[in-house]
């Protein structure tokens, strides 16, 4: 009777990977961690002791660049020639197949190396017929399996087989449709851009959708750069900095007044009461490109003398996208968490925390 | 790794709470659900009727939350069995019971879950949660139900709604658990409104208080679910297989070849 029971006391698998760095070193890879994550939902900016946003900032963040949806788009569309030639080869595109569940429905996303990812269940990849490999989270009867298509590939041009192949799989066999979210960064060549490309399907502009917060009498914990764990009395710890910045970024009251019923937490111990603190959240399809840009933005904050020690910067994946980091698998079992998260201090030391959820790989 | 699915949702006579069933779970996340006939023989004799297509009752189905596609509505039967006699049916060929898509079996006495689980021709046998079970399991009849693709029911409604119920659901979860290590097991609701419905992952929780694992826990929603849909089809569509083997006389070959086009036409 004990061994089933003895599993509620075990909470599904999560993981959390902290690391340390210098911004300003030249082999720091805070700007490749960014690249390596290529679907982001959502963008939190936490500074604290700061009323007012900079201009400069404030620029950075309207700057965000725009995306496009596309309803009902074929994912053949995206395997034609034509498109790769225009977008794939020419800069970064980025699509994710938009209101599908991955642990549910099939998934389609284009990452920016030019891989096509489809995460299909176990009927669709019966019926597609295309080459792919089981997923690694899906037991020992698989139901999920992933078809990875190169589209770069110098085997993958009109006349050959496999393109043929995939065409044929994509057009005729079982034609598979989505809604797409869709990016294109290219750095400064002209060409033609995506909504002239889908003008035939149902194309849609938007900008990513930005709201500023004052908190005023927060509670902040107290850091140091040097101290991953921690020291007792003096600084807090990584993993006791990624709960309390969770729960001020969802409104938890830090209270733990005895008559809420919602939340005992508290701000862990040494802090600091700050009179304010400014949070600003950007929601949207946000490419990495642009998240680097406003990293560089941030850590040329501190370039003059700041009230605060440091400040946040948190980034989420979408729960439903086929991939984490690079090409690594990602699934949603109970949670889809796939996010990270940089503390920049005033020396331009950086912590960065990837945190994962049940069914994913540890990132790299 | 398939769409959520509650396979037990009593199909009351006013339609318009079917309706507002139907809405509820499709707001939850499920992307299948089935509507459930419970024909019970202590009672008077009952006939059954053919059962209604929901495309009929329903003209509009909901969206499925999160997802573009509509609910899936699939017809279902239970029958509550306390007696050998009350078996005869499932084995007649030519009633409406195999115009269901998924039929269930309800055993109330040791050795009518035996001949459930060993011969007769269904999907789920369901298990007793309102009431202490009047009989242990044992490993043999599991054991044979799980090789033939047998799935076993739990409720989770009457725990919502009793508190000694929900003793008698955790106590007799946790005794079949033991038998079957958790395989082949399907967590469905009763609800007979929607506040009763809860939603997938919720449910998948609950089957970690039955003892089941995590992968095991939501599978008894997802995966296992697909696969009792997939073993109704398949008793719609195959009476039989016939295997012919090459004799040496051809006569023989020729005889059977017509009684394999017989059984097709029978399906």
């Amino acid at each position: 009777m004990s061994t089933p029971l003895r599993r509620l006391q075990q909470a599904p698998r999560h993981l959390l990977v902290c690391e340390k760095g210098h911004a300003r070193h030249e082999r720091s890879r805070h700007a490749a961690h960014v690249r390596d994550h290529a679907y982001n939902c959502r963008v939190s900016v936490l500074i604290p002791e700061c009323g007012v946003l900079p201009q400069v900032l404030k620029s950075a963040v309207a700057d965000l660049g725009e995306y496009y949806v596309v309803r009902g788009l074929s994912v053949h569309q995206l395997v034609a020639h034509e498109f790769i030639e225009s977008f794939v080869r020419k800069g970064s595109c980025y699509a994710l197949a938009y209101n599908t569940r991955i642990d549910q429905d099939n998934t389609a996303a284009l990452l920016p190396s030019g891989k096509l990812i489809l995460s299909v269940d176990k009927d669709t990849y019966e019926e597609l017929g295309l080459q792919g490999h089981p997923s690694r989270y899906s037991g020992k009867k698989p139901m999920r399996y992933i078809i990875t298509i190169d589209l770069t590939d110098s085997n993958f041009h009109p006349d050959g087989k496999k393109h043929k192949r995939v065409l044929w799989a994509l057009k005729e066999k079982k034609p598979l449709e989505f809604d797409f979210l869709l990016a294109w960064y290219n750095s400064g060549a002209e060409g033609s851009t995506l909504m002239s490309y889908f003008s035939k399907n149902q194309i849609q502009t938007l900008k990513p959708k930005v709201t500023f917060s004052t908190l005023r009498d927060l509670q902040c914990p107290v850091l140091q750069s040097n101290e991953l764990q921690g020291k007792p009395e003096e600084s807090c710890s990584t993993e006791e900095l990624f709960e309390w910045l969770g729960a001020v970024l969802n409104q938890v009251n830090l209270d733990n007044v005895s008559s809420s019923f919602l939340s005992t937490y508290c701000c862990p111990q040494p802090n600091t009461i700050v009179d304010q603190a400014f949070l600003c959240t950007i929601t949207g399809f946000i490419i990495p490109e642009k998240i680097i840009q406003l990293l560089e933005q941030l850590c040329c904050y501190f370039g003059e003398p700041k009230l605060a020690q440091w400040l946040t910067l948190t980034v989420h994946g979408f729960a439903d996208s086929p991939v984490s980091w690079r090409e690594n698998e990602h699934g949603f079992h109970k949670g889809g968490e796939n996010l990270y998260n940089f503390v920049i201090f005033r020396n331009l030391d950086y912590w960065l925390q990837m945190a994962l959820g049940t069914n994913d790989d540890c990132p790299p | 790794m398939a769409g959520f699915a509650d396979l037990n949702v009593p199909q009351g006579a006013d339609r318009k709470a079917v309706q507002s069933l139907l809405e509820a779970a499709a707001h939850l996340g499920y992307s299948a659900v089935a509507l459930n006939h419970i024909i019970d023989f202590k009672e008077k004799k009952q006939e059954i009727a053919k059962p209604v297509s929901p495309s009929e009752l329903f003209p509009s189905l909901p969206i499925v939350q999160g997802t573009s596609k509509r609910l899936k509505v699939l017809t279902r039967l239970t029958l509550v069995v306390s007696d050998p006699s009350h078996c005869n049916l499932l084995r007649s060929t030519s009633t409406n019971i195999r115009l269901y898509d998924i039929i269930a079996v309800f055993p109330k006495t040791e050795k009518l879950f035996h001949i459930a689980c060993t011969t007769l021709d269904v999907d789920l046998v369901c298990i007793n949660v309102t009431e202490k079970l009047p009989f242990y399991f044992r490993r043999p009849p599991v054991n044979m139900a799980i090789d033939r693709g047998i799935y076993f029911e739990l409720l989770y409604t009457p725990a919502i709604k009793d508190s000694t119920m929900r003793r008698y659901t955790i106590s007799n979860a946790i005794s079949l658990m033991q038998i079957c290590k958790g395989k082949n097991i399907v967590i469905s609701s009763a609800a007979e409104r929607p506040l009763e419905l809860r939603g997938p992952y919720d449910v998948a929780n609950l089957g970690l208080l039955f003892g089941l694992s995590e992968g095991e826990a939501k599978a008894a929603v997802s995966t296992n679910c697909r696969a009792t849909m997939l073993h109704g089809e398949t008793r719609k569509s195959a009476c039989g297989i016939v295997y012919t083997v090459k004799k040496l006389h051809k006569i023989e070959e020729e005889e059977t070849v017509p009684a394999c086009k017989k059984a097709k036409t029978q399906a």
